[in-house]
């Protein structure tokens, strides 16, 4: 709980920070769109954190002042200084707050106040001069109360219950009930319609006795209320007040109120000399405590993604330049050197390793926190959800989990909020009652993929189009394939949700998301069948820039095959491999369908009686792989491919060797894929001829 | 759920402006445009919860209205919150003897007559 306490801290302070280089950003540039957009993003953001974290009171704070920067957005208000000026105050504000979620602060309370009041003042704009508002407010100060409430036998006759005024007054500050009951006499008649309930009430309030009087409009006239002031002191959470009062609650008679007065009066005298003690006592205390939490959090420290950014680039320099040693010694037969080389190769190695690990993290971090959004979500919406997790080991860079962080939160309250129907629903359609929502992990060759899938309605195609249509985002007359369709809600400003609820809801979002997936070079791909579910899958690179690859050569040309894709690698004749029927050998027994890399790259010739088969994994089953010949594993530092081959699907990146040479690393999986779409489109012109 | 409340009024402006006020807070309302009507609404909606009348209105006024309801034994409990004006100190009274629970004085702002409704229904 303290961890994602803290997350949430960190986050929130994040993206306070953000808001507050967007206001400033927008204070210069009024009339760009943008700012407002991110301002009210970032709102959105911390709203949905904050009620996510069972925060209600900035939630709704923040709710509000999203509310105003919806309007600007929709070109319903305008912009002010004084506005921003309120916003700004906020924001410092809500830095304080994050810290005291419930107010427990007094002046907190009273800030908060001051700015609720502003913030409606704004959306309603009724434009009431602030510093008036400021000055009402200063006026409250916390008092304790003495309420007798003796309502009229007959009170339930008007159809009043007071029990609704108890709790009106209870809602005005921390109070303290005790309830008495007449006893009607005996032989006498149970009247079982008449009030026999009494209440003495100790009330800790910043209103004053007019809005306590105010509470009891409707029955002043026909009930007993006396409303008396104990003094300024907290009464209602003080011990020893509590004993003297306790003493009278079980005896039925009046309680004697000059003596209580009395008593607080004493009590408060009593008090006026402690509290500096008291204070400097605290403020030690509090002293004692940062200190103790500095020392805890040396042992972890933040360091900047730009060193971390520059370490790396320098690693991979030192694993390029020794691979370059490497090969010097090899060439050279010194005994020394080659010792010094095997060294140098170890220790970058391992220097490798634990700069990566500094960026790593497994994704399961991330899964912790979307399982406890799951479970507030689902409460919040009545749905039954069944969470799932798979693959939680698979590590990606840091950086990434965080910024997928938000997107993926975003994309399960989709699911939840409008993929997943309610359990009556789900029955009535002959499903589960429960939906369940997988969130799963997996590498595929050099990529990291993260697929969420829920069994829930599905994505309805014709409502996503009409929608489009009525946005204006495309004409009626244009036709889009389905994915293109689906594509649409990355639209921005595409939303589907009918109402704006807590949960999801506004159009903001979804752009975000994919821009935020597009920022990490990832793709996003949206497939759904309306009631089986929908699956987005969140294709990102591995950030490895330095992976464990083989190095092949077909035709004096050097690639590289990642490792972690390889299962197997094989000799094969090459004979075999020309009459083989559909492409497929037979490798330990076992039918591999195989892709004679020379003759797609066009190279006709085979110098080798031989060529090299290498298995790799594509998803689930096995393919083969031929090359010419195999040098053997190497450490590739790879570099993505200049902005000329961008087209290059196959190739994932480049990498230079000891030599100076260049070896291309091939995406296994695109490379597939490729060869796949191109039998098909093969056996069709060779159906259609 | 929805909390259902029966407004009476003879002048549709006014129920229109009362149920527009309480339909964007969240309520569901039903119209009635006097006393006599406002009883058929009452027998028609089992499930209401608090009613807000007028009392001057033809056919049956308020306190006429009101007195019926107390009479029921179904309803004698249900919350009535009644509309009077500055002027109406007497009727007030009346009305309270009649067994009123509350009152809201016209004119008055949608806040108003939310926060009075709130003192009643929960």
């Amino acid at each position: 709980m303290d961890a994602m306490r803290t997350t949430y801290l960190e986050e929130a302070n994040d993206l306070l920070s953000n808001l507050e280089r967007a206001l400033l950003a927008l204070e210069t540039n009024a009339n760009d769109k943008s700012y407002i957009e991110e301002v009210f993003r970032v709102m959105h953001t911390l709203k949905g954190n904050s009620s996510m974290f069972g925060l209600p009171v900035i939630a709704e704070f923040v709710h509000d002042l999203e509310t105003i920067y919806d309007k600007i957005r929709l070109g319903e208000m305008q912009l002010s200084k004084e506005l921003l000026d309120c916003t700004f105050s906020c924001l410092d504000h809500l830095k304080i707050i994050i810290h005291d979620s419930d107010l427990s602060n007094p002046v907190n309370k009273n800030n908060h106040e001051t700015l609720i009041h502003q913030i409606t003042n704004f959306i309603n704009q009724k434009g009431l001069s602030t510093g008036k508002q400021e000055q009402a407010n200063s006026e409250h100060t916390l008092k304790t109360y003495h309420i007798y409430f003796e309502p009229h036998a007959s009170i339930f006759n008007n159809g009043t219950n007071p029990l609704f005024l108890i709790s009106e007054l209870a809602a005005m500050g921390v109070s303290k009930m005790i309830p008495h009951f007449k006893v009607p006499e005996e032989n006498q008649e149970f009247a079982s319609e008449s009030c026999f309930t009494y209440w003495d009430i100790y009330l800790e309030t910043e209103k004053n006795d007019k809005d306590l009087m105010d509470v009891f409009v409707f029955v002043e006239d026909s009930s007993k209320i006396e409303i008396t002031e104990l003094g300024s002191l907290d009464l209602v959470n003080n011990k020893e007040f509590d004993a003297f009062i306790n003493r009278g609650i079980y005896k039925h008679v009046k309680t004697d109120l000059e003596e209580i007065k009395a008593f607080a009066g004493k009590l408060q005298e009593l008090s006026s000399g402690k509290t500096e003690t008291a204070e400097t006592v605290k403020t030690t205390e509090l002293k004692s405590v940062k200190k103790e939490k500095v020392e805890k959090t040396i042992s972890s420290i933040r360091v900047s993604s730009d060193k971390l950014d520059e370490l790396m680039n320098l690693v991979s320099e030192l694993v390029t330049t020794q691979a370059g040693l490497s090969l010097f010694a090899a060439n050279n037969k010194i005994t020394e050197l080659e010792v010094i080389t095997e060294n140098v190769e170890k220790l970058s190695r391992r220097l490798r390793d634990i700069a990566f690990g500094m960026t790593l993290v497994p994704i399961n971090n991330m899964f912790g926190r979307f399982q406890r959004m799951v479970r507030d979500v689902s409460g919040v919406l009545g749905k039954e959800i069944e969470f799932l997790t798979e693959g939680g080991e698979t590590e990606l860079d840091k950086t990434i989990i965080e910024t997928l962080t938000d997107p993926l939160m975003h994309i399960l309250r989709n699911s939840l909020d409008h993929g997943i129907e309610r359990a009556e629903e789900r029955e009535a359609k002959g499903k589960s009652r429960s939906g369940k929502v997988v969130l799963k992990a997996f590498y595929s060759g050099v990529f990291v993929y993260i697929q969420i899938v829920d069994d829930g309605k599905g994505i309805d195609v014709d409502a996503v189009r009409s929608k489009a249509i009525s946005k204006g985002i495309i004409k009626s007359t244009d036709f889009l394939s389905e994915k293109e369709i689906f594509d649409l809600i990355f639209y921005p400003g595409f939303s589907t949700a009918q109402k704006v609820t807590d949960v999801s809801g506004r159009g903001v979002g979804m752009d975000v998301v994919k821009r935020n997936i597009t920022d990490l070079k990832g793709t996003i791909l949206v497939e759904s069948k309306i009631d089986e579910g929908t699956t987005l899958t969140i294709k990102l690179p591995l950030t490895l820039s330095i992976i464990d690859g083989l190095l092949v050569v077909i035709d004096h040309v050097n690639y590289i095959i990642p490792l972690s894709v390889i299962t197997k690698c094989y000799a094969v004749n090459n004979k075999d491999m020309m009459g083989s029927f559909n492409n497929l050998l037979i490798l330990d027994e076992e039918q591999v369908p195989f892709i004679h890399l020379r003759d797609e790259f066009g190279y006709s010739s085979m110098p080798n009686a031989q060529s090299q088969m290498i298995v790799v994994n594509n998803g689930e089953r096995k393919v083969g792989i031929s090359v010419d010949t195999i040098i053997g594993e190497y450490q590739a530092v790879v570099k993505p491919l200049g902005k000329y081959y961008t087209k290059q699907d196959f190739v994932s990146g480049a990498s230079i060797l000891g030599d100076g040479t260049i070896a291309l690393v091939l995406d296994t999986n695109k490379l597939i894929e490729l060869f796949i779409k191109k039998i098909q489109t093969e056996e069709k012109s060779w159906q259609l001829n | 759920m929805k909390k259902n409340i029966l407004i009476i009024d003879d002048s549709e402006s006014i129920r229109e402006v009362i149920a527009t006020g309480l339909e964007s807070a969240g309520y569901t309302v039903i119209k009635g445009i006097n006393g006599e009507d406002g009883l058929k609404c009452l027998a028609a909606n089992p499930s209401l919860e608090l009613i807000i009348t007028d009392l001057n209105m033809p056919v049956m006024d308020g306190i006429s209205f009101l007195k019926e309801v107390r009479k029921s034994e179904k309803h004698k409990y249900l919350p009535v919150i009644i509309l009077t004006t500055e002027s109406q100190e007497a009727k007030k009274q009346e009305a309270r003897n009649a067994g009123a629970t509350g009152w809201i004085i016209k004119p008055f702002s949608k806040e108003k007559l939310i926060n009075v409704i709130k003192k009643v229904v929960r």
